[in-house]
């Protein structure tokens, strides 16, 4: 469940949707591939995310996370010109050297303008400017161009899509209305290069898309997130989130998912996991947040029991100081059991609200300044 | 004996003896240090100020992407998605004019949600979030500190035709940008400028690796033919360049002043040496060398000059701030938009201007001082030699005059060096050095020849005045040429000057002939194109009382490197009734009929000669998308811009460039109908636009106003080398009072009375006066015909024809004689004062 994009885009805006204008996440939302791989303008919010643990033919370990968020901002202006922004486009690009214990990351606003952004299904392409994803008949091409690295992957998808949740909706919290649609590609293989410091790297690897779209999905009195995705190496995927409150508690409304090899998938709610943090964490000198990283997971049904941890503690997208709050989001690695077998794996972890916390639920109007340090 | 006891002795002491004289030759040399350096000052501030796109809001921009007519809004999308890891940064740029104020300021507009996260957009300051609260705010502005405008409160604007409030979003410094900017975001800016769909340059910041010029062809590449990539900062780099003639000219004028002073320091220290050849021969008897005594005459040049020097640095600092004013109004009626920048003295500026002012005099005093050097010690110590002892050699110097006119004749035939008139430049000093060695010979024949005519007109003192004059011929020869020296450069300037008014007003007669123009209120510089809605154009061309509408549309463009306007005017539409002159001299219905729908163009006089273009040749221009080819059909006679126009039929621009709305309209009256009437109809039709209406007498008149705006520095320029020359006679009138008091005690002892004694000198300053204005209104004529046929044709390609600008020319003459008479009046008063027995005594 990645929420973030109103951790970056509603604490700056006061995206006000006037009632009617969008639909909201309802269960048995018909699925259609490939349209749905593309964008949902009736849907307020949406994003497409990318991550991925990457390997260079000299062993040199990557993780990498490519970001493009859709906020809708008005259905009912006439679009003057192509500057008319009836929709902000956000992207985040974040490159973990974890060989080399360095961390890079990018950030991008734009309105789609003339051809800037924007998610189509006619020419198959959700971009931000010159970060892109070109899907194929069975792959997707990303391309994300830096200053300081370039990636150029190819990702085949091996499993069919899983669309989380139940009846075609993930719950965030009480009541109706708080749902997403939620859709991801749990097993990429990745094939490319990645260029970094004018040093090219051909590397392989897995990876992981999500792809979410709603309209005002969460409740007032959730401050932050954690989320995880699990990639073990029997070829079984395993997504879990947990919403954490105000009081300190957890939000009922968290879960997960487990794919099996055969691309089944399972939901999970909260009662079937355990998601806990072990007490080591990274404090960040730039957000001043302190993010627990190091993490444990049990699934009991599924007799899954394994240890997260990081091979690289610096992964904070630290957001420019106005615009937007800081998270972690980062490569990890997984050792544990399923039953008494030893279990391995790789994913991704996001922590978010650990800075401040995330304002969700109802749009956010003056006090979204106030929040966001000002 | 010791250097500085000799120098003290032999220069010091005489100077502080002579107070007067000595503070007139300082002031001399000061006030041609402060023209030069005024000039200069101004000059970098009016240059300094023309950028093409706002600094800060520039960031750190490495490329610009243009086209003629903006880029249509898809390059940006295509810029953005390219594989390069270029920061890509669309900006609208215009100028809008603040109400009440009037002032023109720069609008950019620019992609507010797109810099979100740049550099650029956080310097905009507080508030830019407020665009990001409320994206398709089509109204809200950031205003530069400068207009002192608060965020919340709404600013007055003029844009195009017209006029409201915009609420003022954000307020940012704009300090360094030297003056008040406006910011809008894009699609603002679009709407309010009436240019959806296209922008008018986009920024690049690339890599530092490869080399920039090989991201400009991959760029390039990556874009239609007719999309410029090019450095930023290129549009300055141009409008500097085109410039480069107009600061040129100046700054030559300037050292005019310069030059006249150069001639009173010679004079200064020629008496000096004159008056101190006994003292040189006593210091010589007694040991000094040559070289020390030539040294000590070199000193008192490098006193003046440094004294004066000095003066003229704090001096021309002031007289910057005047010239600049002048400078910018020129600039922006003849050239750019422009705002001037801040005037910036600085130490190289300072260094220079004194080097100039020392080494002017020095250079000016060797003669002089390496004839006192020459001075024998029993020569000098013989009496008797107390007055000049004229070693002229007329004869000679006559013919090394005609020698160097002849120079100056054949000076005046080679072509400009890049673009500079330096031959042009080099036969006008030839020919001031020529009338300078034959004013000798001119001056003794003529007041030979009139001697006694003058003692019929004026007396004995007449008679007197003419002998002492030829008596002393260096002294006198030296003062004529100084004065004629600034006389010519008045002559030459007003010939010039009253030669290409005449000519611009007589191609307005042919030009100018529709009966109204319109134009949107605002800035009228030379290089903005606000527009006119084209269906207002369009409600007035069914008025009934209009026989013809001419709707004109201006575009800046960038040919080879130097800034021109494209324009299209509506030939098919205004054919019978427009009647331009070309130089082919073919009548103007059949070049019309040449453009019509055409890729074919007339370009105008001042383009073709900076470009090497004549009739028949092709000429490539980026179009929109497009690079178009040309031919050019006819060369029209211009006067109206510098930069130069190339004029396509309408229906061939919007082919390529479609926005449809004219810059300015020219509306012809029909027969019969009243002009009032139309007149009052078009009021109406454009009422709620900020359009302004000019009769066609009006509009003559606003563009003389302009022409003669543009020429007040270059009259100011040639008053203070007149007033230099003046002051120069004054002082050396003094001096020549003190030299002849001998005379003069001998005179009144003989029984002269005071008042004509005060004749006598009255009559002197009249004499030089008048052969100054002789021998200056010759050398003016000639400097003048390398003014206009020279000079001015190869640095701004305009065919001026010669005409006499007699009222100016004879008051302007009037009032320099006049003046050296003045000049007369204090010497005569002190000569007056002399006691004839003290004096006779000192025998």
């Amino acid at each position: 469940m990645r929420n973030k994009i109103f951790a970056v885009v509603s604490l700056m805006l006061v995206v006000n949707p006037v009632a009617g204008q969008y639909r909201i996440a309802s269960p048995g939302y018909r699925y259609e591939f490939p349209r749905d791989n593309f964008d949902h303008p009736n849907f307020q919010t949406e994003w497409w995310y990318y991550t991925g643990n990457l390997k260079a033919a000299d062993g040199h370990e990557f993780g990498f996370e490519l970001t493009f968020f859709r906020e809708g901002l008005n259905r009912k202006t006439e679009k003057a010109s192509e500057w008319s922004a009836s929709d902000l486009y956000l992207a985040h690009l974040a490159l973990s050297d974890i060989s080399d214990d360095k961390f890079y990351h990018r950030e991008r606003l734009n309105r789609a303008g003339p051809g800037i952004a924007g998610a189509s299904a006619e020419t198959g392409r959700i971009w931000n400017g010159n970060w892109q994803i070109l899907w194929n008949d069975s792959s997707q091409d990303l391309q994300a161009i830096g200053d300081q690295f370039a990636l150029q992957l190819r990702l085949e998808s091996r499993k069919q899509p899983v669309i989380h949740g139940l009846d075609g909706v993930s719950q965030k919290s009480a009541g109706a209305g708080h749902t997403s649609h939620y859709i991801s590609l749990t097993r990429l293989t990745v094939s490319g290069d990645i260029e970094l410091n004018e040093k090219k790297f051909p590397v392989t690897g897995t990876a992981w898309m999500d792809h979410e779209f709603f309209t005002q999905q969460l409740g007032a009195d959730q401050v932050g997130w954690d989320w995880l995705s699990l990639q073990f190496d029997d070829n079984t995927e395993l997504m879990l989130f947990r919403i954490r409150r105000k009081d300190g508690s957890i939000d009922p409304f968290s879960s997960g998912t487990y794919v099996d090899a055969a691309g089944k998938s399972t939901h999970l709610a909260q009662k079937d996991f355990t998601l806990l943090p072990l007490g080591e964490t990274w404090a960040s000198d730039s957000s001043r947040a302190v993010y627990p990283i190091h993490w444990q997971v049990s699934v009991p049904s599924l007799e899954i029991n394994v240890d997260v941890s990081t091979p690289l503690k610096q992964q904070e997208l630290a957001g420019k100081a106005a615009l937007s709050p800081s998270y972690w989001e980062g490569a990890i690695r997984i050792a544990g059991t399923r039953n008494t077998a030893p279990l391995t794996g790789v994913g991704y972890l996001e922590m978010t609200g650990y800075d401040r916390p995330v304002q969700m639920g109802q749009p956010i109007t003056g006090q979204a300044h106030d929040s966001a340090g000002r | 004996m010791s250097r500085l006891v000799l120098f003290y002795r032999l220069i010091v002491r005489p100077l502080f003896r002579e107070p007067l004289r000595t503070g007139l030759t300082v002031l001399a040399v000061a006030l041609g240090v402060a023209v030069v350096l005024a000039i200069d000052l101004a000059g970098n501030a009016a240059a300094g100020s023309f950028r093409s796109s706002v600094e800060t809001l520039m960031g750190d921009s490495d490329l610009e992407v243009t086209s003629t007519g903006g880029l249509p809004d898809g390059i940006v999308g295509t810029l953005a998605t390219l594989p390069y890891p270029i920061r890509v940064r669309p900006r609208l740029q215009d100028f809008v004019t603040v109400e009440p104020s009037g002032q023109t300021v720069p609008l950019i507009g620019l992609d507010l949600i797109g810099e979100a996260t740049d550099q650029i957009v956080t310097s905009v300051s507080s508030g830019y979030e407020e665009e990001l609260k409320n994206p398709n705010d089509l109204e809200g502005v950031w205003a530069g500190s400068s207009l002192k405008v608060k965020a919340g409160s709404t600013i007055r604007l003029l844009m195009n035709d017209h006029t409201r409030e915009y609420p003022v979003r954000g307020v940012f410094d704009d300090a360094a940008e030297g003056g008040g900017i406006v910011v809008m975001d894009i699609a603002a800016a679009q709407r309010e400028l009436g240019r959806e769909g296209r922008v008018d340059s986009v920024l690049l910041k690339v890599p530092d690796k490869p080399a920039l010029g090989e991201w400009q062809k991959r760029l390039q590449a990556a874009l239609p033919a007719g999309v410029l990539t090019r450095p930023v900062g290129s549009r300055t780099a141009e409008n500097q360049r085109m410039l480069a003639a107009f600061r040129w000219n100046l700054r030559v004028l300037s050292y005019v002043a310069l030059l006249v002073g150069a001639f009173l320091i010679y004079n200064t220290i020629s008496v000096s040496v004159v008056r101190r050849r006994a003292e040189i021969g006593i210091v010589r008897a007694l040991g000094a060398s040559r070289n020390e005594v030539l040294g000590a005459f070199l000193g008192e040049a490098a006193f003046f000059g440094v004294i004066g020097a000095l003066l003229g640095c704090m001096l021309g600092r002031v007289i910057a701030t005047g010239a600049l004013k002048l400078l910018s109004a020129t600039v922006q009626a003849l050239y750019v938009s422009s705002r001037p920048g801040a005037i910036e003295l600085t130490f190289t500026s300072l260094v220079i201007a004194l080097l100039i002012g020392i080494g002017m005099s020095v250079i000016a005093a060797l003669s002089p001082a390496r004839e006192a050097g020459s001075v024998s010690p029993t020569e000098a110590m013989a009496r008797g030699q107390r007055e000049y002892a004229t070693r002229m050699h007329k004869g000679r110097d006559m013919l090394i005059a005609l020698g160097l006119a002849a120079g100056g004749v054949i000076c005046s035939v080679p072509p400009a060096i890049a673009g500079k008139p330096l031959f042009g430049y080099l036969s006008a000093i030839l020919l001031v050095a020529a009338s300078a060695l034959a004013i000798p010979a001119i001056t003794d024949g003529l007041l030979k020849f009139s001697a006694h005519t003058l003692q019929q007109f004026t007396g004995v003192e007449g008679l007197l005045a003419a002998r002492g004059l030829s008596g002393s011929l260096r002294r006198t020869s030296v003062l004529v040429a100084a004065l004629s020296t600034a006389i010519a450069m008045m002559t030459a300037i007003g010939i010039m000057v009253g030669s290409f008014r005449q000519t611009v007003i007589t191609w307005m007669d042919s030009q100018l002939q529709a009966d109204l123009y319109l134009r949107p209120a605002g800035s009228p510089a030379a290089d903005q194109h606000p527009t006119i809605p084209n269906d207002l154009a369009d409600q007035i061309a069914h008025l009934s009382g209009v026989a013809a509408l001419d709707r004109f549309r201006g575009y800046d463009i960038s040919y080879e490197g130097l800034p021109a306007t494209l324009g299209a005017a509506d030939f098919h539409a205004v054919q019978p009734f427009r009647k331009s002159a070309f130089l082919s001299g073919r009548a103007a219905n059949a070049v019309y009929r040449d453009l019509l729908g055409k890729d074919a163009v007339v370009i105008s006089e001042p383009f073709a000669n900076k470009h090497h273009l004549k009739r028949g040749d092709s000429i490539t221009l980026p179009m929109g998308e497009a690079r178009v080819q040309f031919r050019i059909v006819d060369i029209s006679f211009d006067y109206a811009s510098e930069a130069g126009y190339v004029v396509m039929d309408r229906a061939t621009m919007l082919r390529y460039l479609p926005d449809p709305n004219p810059s300015d309209l020219a509306v012809y009256v029909a027969p019969g109908a009243g002009l009032e009437t139309v007149r009052a109809e078009i009021q109406k039709a454009i009422a709620g636009h900020n359009i302004l209406i000019f009769s066609n007498r009006s509009l003559r008149m606003e563009a003389i106003r302009t022409f003669d705006r543009t020429f007040v520095i270059t009259y100011a320029l040639e008053a203070i080398s007149v007033v230099v020359a003046v002051i120069g006679i004054a002082g050396a009138l003094l001096a020549l009072v003190v030299d002849r008091r001998r005379e003069f005690g001998l005179l009144r002892f003989l029984g002269a009375a005071t008042s004509q004694i005060r004749k006598l000198i009255l009559v002197e300053a009249g004499l030089i006066g008048l052969l100054a204005n002789l021998v200056g209104f010759f050398l003016g004529l000639a400097l003048s015909f390398i003014l206009i046929y020279v000079i001015n044709k190869q640095s701004f390609g305009w065919t001026i024809q010669f005409h006499w600008p007699t009222l100016i020319l004879v008051s302007s003459l009037t009032g320099v004689f006049l003046a050296t008479i003045l000049a007369g009046l204090y010497p005569a008063q002190v000569a007056i004062r002399l006691n004839p027995i003290e004096v006779i005594h000192e025998e």
